[in-house]
């Protein structure tokens, strides 16, 4: 293989021990110094960070919680995913394109978004409750969205498009076969449906619940916000107060624990990938699923999961617009409360525009930098076949299974002491996203390149093209809309990204994220609104941009 | 209607996807003990006709009796489900279920059936034994070979105890040599169970070996009816002839018929007599079989070789007539080297317009 690409050996080497370096500084370098900052004391190593997050009530508390709240909320979710994929996918139900466009609108808006919005629904002065209270006359709600209860739904909410996603794709998968022949061996529609076609799904699900449960538990905004006022403590918010004590040894503790048992959940998971895709079809005649007729029960049925998809998506989304456009929280919802004027505060206010160059700047640098080495990554690894980046494809990837509260808390351990300080900069977020979207990146890379053959570059080759030249001419025109759509698929979730950032933001290195939760958390309901409102209009724009790219295959 | 020496019959069948119509009036009739075949190119609607019978699809029109029973009948609002035909089915990628080992697959049947205990074990041990699965009870179909998930697809099948089964495809997953051996046994467990076997496939080879009769379809019609050797000898159109077997097309003109001899001349000028059912004079199509000519030193049409390819028991050539290339095969005691002048006999061939 040597002489093959002589003319290009050094280059190879090069750029692979750049990135190798790079990953070594940037990712394996800060998430090393937690777990040894978790384990080391005075005296050298030891285990009395980790007694001192047991022996805490309040600490075993939060753990027991997080554990809790995260299974009840996977349990409901897979529940009604895989309900609502089987109709979807395996029902007669009506309008079935524009029920998973509905269903999966809750993945486009940001979690802590939805739980101001949620907030602004069901909480004390919320629209709902004030309706249930004018229609009963009642002097309170039965319920309080402030509470463990409310972080239970809003999670599951949140995770539900996870859920519909994994089965409802397995489901697709299937082979239709596989069930027609249950039903030529004699078995009813309903005892198929028992005996062959949950079976087939049943890894999807458990590996959806899986990637549920690690969303639920790794999750800042839902319970920081719905949480903090019902003193209820759940792992990342209790890192985020041991942060800000600052009891940084402890905090690692807990965070090493939270990465375990997402590792541990994410470890599981893949290996049900494994298991569903060996079920999946083998032919390659294309199959028409046989759909269940619902028979009377049709039309009933879509008004419930209609009613479901709604209330998930786009109730809040509504509810944010609203609350953006009204005078003052709790005026009455007449043409004559709306205003602008939070619009053009929002315009006017300096931390706002700050907050926009910063999200801005912050999600074009780290989509930029770190699909160019995730397409470097994948090249070297799944076209030059270099051993050397394997490793890289490796260490690169590792974050993925790191909860984003242990890649801040890396940060700080990493970047606060000389000779590189780039805490309260916002040099530090840079550092902390290019970590959290770097195996994001590496693996839209993979699935962009191994689409493209290697006969064709063979063929460049063989026509006298140098590997650089072969790389310009055919490999990046040839990936390059797979990396556009891989590109905004990484600056939107950087663009409002929340958790790392609450942790590790500065005076003047405020993100969109930390400015919507800052204004929330002070009483500027509406401002927090209208911001959200601007930052979702990208996000959707963003997807559509994404969808259109990818002629609908990614995106929600 | 009921006729207890019928397997399959298929009254005026048509199935429409929109205003297209996948099967268009197809009729037949499988009898009991019979290997039947529906033979065609893919899109000609054979296995859309397949699922049909099976209750798969939902017929546009036509009726379906299975075993002499009415099982679907558009106009008389006849639809019994899958599940209650009795039919055993064989897919084309065998739909064994990975979730299950060899054994449940092939009783899952008999436990729909709530057979007794007994009953599946004994009908168990029979088809393992048939179909030579002893040893592999136990493991998972991914642990399989693909000729050994046919044989938990057919085995299956089979659990059923069914009069009829229909085969969609079921060996074109499989490599030659296990094609060509599963033809065989397919044949002999036909004969030994004595079901009525429905198999679809596109492969005339495999049509030809294993039926007792064939149907020959084309866009959603049949075209000709027959055992294999009427449909290879005297095919019945000039699809037919096409697809069956390899066949010479050479465009001629007939010049007179006389008591079952028509006299043709060819397009360069050269006449040649063939045996013939009654024909009017004007332009056709001659088709004639490479088996069917016969390459010599001593009569027939003058001709040139160009190419000839050692087979072992026969050599094909291709032979220049004028502007027309024709194949032919014949045995290879009489060689001819390329570029050699030849003289081509014909005996036998159809005409048609």
């Amino acid at each position: 293989m040597n002489s093959v690409v002589r003319g290009s050996f050094d280059a190879r080497y090069a750029i692979t021990a750049a990135i190798g370096l790079f990953f070594a500084v940037v990712i394996i370098y800060p998430l090393s110094l937690v777990i040894a900052k978790s384990f080391s004391s005075d005296s050298g190593l030891s285990l009395a960070h980790y007694a001192r997050v047991f022996s805490d009530a309040a600490n075993l508390k939060a753990l027991w919680n997080s554990v809790w709240v995260s299974v009840l909320s996977t349990i409901m979710c897979v529940a009604a995913g895989a309900l609502l994929a089987m109709l979807v996918v395996r029902t007669d139900i009506p309008a079935k394109s524009f029920l998973r466009l509905l269903l999966l609108l809750p993945y486009g808006i940001p979690p802590f978004i939805g739980a101001i919005a949620w907030a602004q629904l069901f909480g004390p002065a919320g629209y709902v409750t004030k309706l249930y209270m004018s229609a009963t006359g009642a002097g309170s709600a039965p319920w309080n969205v402030y509470s463990p209860s409310g972080v239970v739904l809003v999670l599951s909410i949140y995770q539900l498009p996870v859920v519909f996603i994994t089965v409802s794709g397995a489901l697709g998968r299937i082979d239709t076969s596989l069930e027609e022949a249950a039903r030529m061996s004699g078995a009813s529609p309903f005892r198929t449906l028992l005996d062959v076609t949950l079976p087939l799904v049943t890894p999807a699900i458990a590996a959806g619940g899986l990637l549920a449960f690690v969303g639920s538990i790794c999750n800042f905004g839902i319970p920081a916000l719905l949480g903090f006022r019902a003193r209820f403590f759940v792992l990342t918010t209790k890192i985020y107060s041991a942060l800000s004590i600052p009891d940084m040894p402890v905090a690692a503790a807990m965070s090493v624990i939270l990465a375990l048992v997402s590792g541990v959940a994410l470890i599981l998971q893949r290996r049900l990938e494994r298991k569903q895709h060996r079920y999946a079809v083998i032919s390659g005649k294309s199959v028409r699923p046989q759909t269940m007729r619902l028979g009377p029960a049709r039309v009933p049925l879509f008004v419930v999961v209609i009613a479901a998809a709604l209330f998930a998506g786009v109730v809040p989304i509504a509810s944010m617009i609203l609350t953006s456009f009204i005078k003052y929280w709790g005026a009455p919802l007449t043409f004559k409360s709306m205003t602008l004027d939070h619009y053009k505060y929002v315009l006017r206010i300096p931390i706002a525009a700050r907050a926009f160059r910063n999200s801005l700047f912050l999600g074009v640098c780290t989509a930029t930098i770190t699909m160019t080495a995730g397409a470097f990554v994948s090249y070297m690894c799944i076209r030059a076949k270099f051993a050397a980046a394997r490793v890289l494809d490796f260490l690169g990837t590792i974050p993925y299974a790191v909860p984003h509260t242990m890649i801040a808390i890396a940060m700080i351990l990493a970047w606060s002491r000389p000779p590189v300080v780039l805490y309260g900069t916002i040099w530090v977020l840079l550092a902390a996203y290019l970590v959290t979207y770097m195996p994001f990146s590496i693996r839209t890379t993979n699935a962009t390149l191994q689409q493209v053959h290697i006969s064709l570059e063979e063929a460049a080759r063989m026509s006298g093209a140098r590997w650089s030249d072969t790389v310009r001419d055919i490999v990046l025109p040839l990936i390059k809309p797979g990396l556009v759509s891989g590109w905004v698929l990484v600056f939107m979730p950087a663009f409002r990204e929340l958790t790392m950032s609450v942790l590790l933001w500065s005076q003047g290195a405020e993100t969109l994220g930390v400015a919507i939760y800052n204004m929330q958390d002070a009483g500027y309901s509406q401002i927090a609104a209208a911001l959200s409102t601007v930052v979702l209009l990208i996000i959707f724009a963003g997807n559509a941009l994404v969808r259109r790219l990818s002629r609908g295959e990614i995106g929600f | 209607m009921a006729d207890r020496l019928e397997g399959i019959r298929v009254l005026k069948l048509t199935k429409r996807f929109g205003s297209y119509a996948a099967v268009d009036g197809v009729t037949f009739t499988v009898r009991k003990n019979e290997f039947f075949s529906l033979l065609g190119p893919s899109g000609c609607g054979k296995t859309t006709t397949l699922r049909c019978i099976a209750g798969l699809e939902q017929p546009t029109f036509g009726e379906v009796y299975v075993g002499g029973r009415l099982v679907s009948s558009v106009e008389k609002g006849v639809m019994v489900p899958p599940e209650r035909r009795g039919i055993g089915m064989v897919f084309q990628n065998y739909a064994v279920w990975p979730h299950m080992t060899v054994e449940q697959n092939i009783v899952y049947p008999l436990k729909i059936a709530r057979a007794s205990k007994a009953r599946i074990r004994s009908t168990l041990s029979n088809i393992v034994d048939l179909l030579k699965l002893s040893g592999l009870e136990k493991r998972y179909p991914a642990e399989l070979s693909g000729g050994q998930q046919q044989r938990v697809a057919l085995g299956r099948a089979l659990a059923m105890d069914p009069e009829v089964m229909l085969l969609d495809e079921p060996l074109s997953n499989l490599d030659a040599k296990l094609r060509e051996q599963m033809r065989f046994e397919l044949k002999d467990l036909q004969r030994k169970t004595g079901i009525a076997i429905l198999y679809v496939t596109h492969d005339q080879v495999e049509a030809m070996a294993m039926s007792d009769r064939v149907a020959v379809m084309n866009s959603g019609m049949i075209v000709q009816e027959g055992t294999p050797y009427e449909i290879y000898k005297s095919p019945a159109d000039k699809f037919v002839a096409d697809f069956i077997g390899t066949m010479n097309f050479l465009p001629c003109e007939v010049l007179e018929w006389r008591d079952g001899l028509a006299t043709l001349r060819l397009r360069n000028g050269s006449v040649v007599r063939i045996n013939s059912p009654e024909v009017g004079r004007g332009t056709y199509s001659f088709a004639v079989r490479p088996e069917d000519l016969l390459l010599n030193r001593e009569e027939g049409v003058e001709c040139q070789v160009d190419v000839a390819v050692f087979l072992g028991n026969v050599v094909d050539y291709r032979v220049r007539l004028g502007d027309d290339v024709l194949r032919v095969q014949t045995s290879a005691d009489n060689r001819f080297e390329p570029g050699e002048g030849a003289r081509l006999a014909v005996q036998r061939g159809v005409l048609f317009p």
